[in-house]
């Protein structure tokens, strides 16, 4: 293989284990914040230790996921040095925002939230979960500021050949950010919705003790699910009139692209209707009753993700065969480095990400399957370890 | 505007040094330090709350060369592939294995090998900015780092781990203070040789310093330690051009928001040192 193939199959493998992680991250980090704020204002222990629960699967994903986040900012440097030769002025501020307000601040602020069970003021501590929440929202915020100048760029203008910002403000309106950032954000919601009904419902087809615990949890799931759900469509529809508009191409000759997106609708849809029909269900928990139900929510864990990955996809392939659309093609930002050095690279990048996602499936299963610690949980040693 | 961004980039990178190492050394130690498993898992204690946090400022120093420096990043990276696929791989395993070590042993070959591929990956960057032997400076960064994480496992550890933290500490800063000089004197290609020598003596200096005092102050000086090498290194290199920085226009944009984040990350990591102070 030349090195342009490895190197567009390296950052295809990196970037989809990331997205995995991230939307993960984004969904469960809003519903803990919910769930934390609850028992700020009525200090029932239950919402405390919901709040605990999946806010420990959250860390492990987040302290996981991490990992992935830093291969992909080097990434661009090792082996696509073209784009940052071209285009560093104009796509290199939002990812610079991106690091510092997002990556920078949201660990910070995160550390201090995993640590500060017990040893905070509860407002303090309240403070803290939604503090890395908005980062966390900042970081999509910005990342599909820089996505959305590749799609369509805006906001400069080319001198001695290499672009130049002339107006920060026109990539923030810009068309093909605004609706993709939205649909991201419901896509997570999404995510972190189904993923505590399924889990939930895996504990009540155990018919477990915890009724209250994951009765709660279920709803909270169910209504995310279905309010965020409807978002996430629609803001995939609203995409269509940009992408008519502003990349023509995008579908024209490329058959194969039919695939991921069909799933990714049909997957969308069908959470819409299953989350619209569970909600009348809540009441007198029929939901839980009827039981065959709950069968289906935990076969639902993994659709969002194979949706999202379709989206991935669709967006990213369909922008072939540019890296900057319409500027400068993926081939010509291609580091002058040898296959080998991107051989390697890819091997020990997809090697050790293989090796982060199994890690993370089977501590988010375990913890998902033990449920939630009976006993005053002790304070943390790591950060995974609470 | 220009010489903000450049000592904003030798902040971020010189903070990542200064705390990350500790980081770094002690999971080298910790297997001396420690000699059973409840001391080890203690060994680490110390360190882990302060992991995420220091590993971060690398991503923002990454983060500020791609905004601010775009033309340096393209070329500083993809010119160093090989070195810094080992040093990326190294931070990947060293900073999950350092989330999941907890109680399970299974996790310290890869806490191990990684901040060692991470300590050698950095000496063998500078060898090749400076020309001199990478093997001395892989075997110089993994020393500097190890007596910095000795140091901080002295200060923070109560008790006999402690105690052999900080003699593992000592025992290793005349080494370290002899790589120093030896990597100076051969060091080739360096273009200003005369900024490399005066961080030389200043680093032995911090070394011996850090031999003489103990608790907050030593870390203070191996902590300079560490990040000391980074200006020399760039700077004696002649690594940051002005003409591989971002437009006027880039810089504007940037600005405002380093100078709220900065702070703010200051204030908060201050913040985790005050939850666990020793």
């Amino acid at each position: 293989m030349d090195p342009l193939d490895l190197a567009r199959a390296q950052f295809a493998t990196t970037t989809s284990f990331h997205f995995l992680f991230v939307l993960l991250t984004l969904g469960l980090v809003t519903l803990v914040a919910v769930v934390q704020t609850g028992f700020a204002l009525t200090g029932r222990p239950v919402l405390e230790r919901m709040a605990r629960f999946w806010g420990r699967i959250y860390v492990v994903n987040y302290a996981l996921g991490i990992a992935t986040g830093i291969v992909m900012e080097f990434q661009f440097g090792l082996n696509w040095s073209g784009l940052s030769t071209y285009a560093g002025d104009v796509f290199g501020a939002p990812l610079a925002i991106e690091t510092l307000v997002a990556f920078f601040l949201e660990s910070t602020f995160l550390g201090l939230w995993i640590f500060g069970w017990g040893r905070l003021n509860r407002w303090a501590h309240l403070a803290l979960i939604w503090l890395v929440t908005a980062t966390a929202y900042a970081s999509a915020f910005w990342i599909m500021v820089a996505n959305g100048f590749l799609q369509h760029p805006v906001g400069h203008e080319e001198q001695g050949g290499v672009l130049r910002l002339v107006d920060f403000g026109a990539l923030l309106v810009n068309p093909t950010f605004t609706a993709a950032f939205l649909h991201v954000v419901g896509a997570a919601l999404t995510v972190g919705g189904v993923f505590v009904v399924g889990v939930s419902a895996y504990h009540f087809i155990r018919r477990t003790a915890e009724v209250d615990f994951f009765r709660r949890s279920l709803r909270l799931g169910v209504v995310t699910t279905a309010i965020s759900a409807p978002f996430l469509v629609g803001a995939g529809i609203a995409q269509f009139p940009v992408i008519n508009e502003l990349q023509p191409d995008k579908f024209a000759g490329r058959p194969g692209l039919g695939i991921p997106l069909s799933v990714m609708m049909l997957i969308g849809v069908a959470l819409v209707l299953a989350s619209w029909t569970a909600v009348p269900l809540l009441a007198r928990d029929l939901v839980i009753r009827l039981r065959f139900p709950l069968y289906l929510m935990v076969l639902g864990i993994p659709l969002p993700f194979v949706a999202a990955i379709g989206g991935w996809v669709v967006r990213e392939v369909g922008r072939q065969p540019w890296l900057v659309h319409g500027l400068l093609r993926t081939e010509d930002a291609l580091s002058p480095v040898s296959a080998t050095a991107v051989l390697t690279s890819f091997i020990a990048f997809t090697g050790v990400f293989t090796a982060l996602a199994i890690t993370d499936w089977v501590l988010i299963s375990r913890i998902a399957r033990r449920g939630p610690e009976v006993t005053p949980v002790p304070r943390p040693v790591s950060a995974l370890v609470l | 505007m220009e010489a903000l961004w450049i000592v904003l980039l030798g902040s971020l990178t010189a903070g990542y040094f200064a705390l990350a190492g500790f980081d770094y050394g002690t999971a080298l130690l910790f297997r001396f330090v420690g000699r059973d498993e409840p001391e080890r898992t203690r060994v680490l204690g110390a360190m882990t709350p302060f992991a995420l946090g220091n590993e971060v400022w690398l991503v923002a120093a990454v983060g500020v060369l791609f905004g601010a420096f775009p033309r340096l990043e393209g070329e500083l990276l993809s010119g160093h592939h090989g070195v810094f696929t080992a040093i990326v791989t190294g931070l990947v395993v060293f900073t999950a294995s350092v989330q999941l070590r907890g109680n399970s042993r299974a996790w310290d070959v890869p806490l191990i090998a990684g901040a060692l591929a991470v300590a050698v990956g950095w000496g063998w960057l500078a060898a090749d900015l400076t020309g001199a032997p990478a093997p001395l400076w892989g075997a110089g960064v993994v020393a500097l780092f190890a007596v910095h994480g000795g140091t901080f496992l002295a200060w923070r550890l109560p008790g006999r781990s402690g105690e052999r933290a900080g003699a593992l500490a000592r025992s290793l800063v005349l080494p370290c203070a002899a790589f120093v000089p030896a990597v100076v004197l051969l060091s080739g290609s360096a273009r200003h040789p005369e900024l490399a020598v005066v961080g030389a003596v200043a680093v032995v200096v911090l070394l011996l310093g850090s031999r003489l005092a103990s608790g907050r102050t030593a870390f203070a000086c191996t902590a300079l330690a560490c990040a000391l090498p980074v200006p020399v290194v760039f700077a004696a290199a002649d690594v940051v051009h002005v003409e591989t920085m971002a437009h006027t226009a880039t810089l504007t944009v940037l600005t405002p928001v380093a100078l709220v984040v900065l702070p703010l990350v200051l204030l908060f990591q201050w913040a985790t040192w005050w939850m666990h102070r020793a």
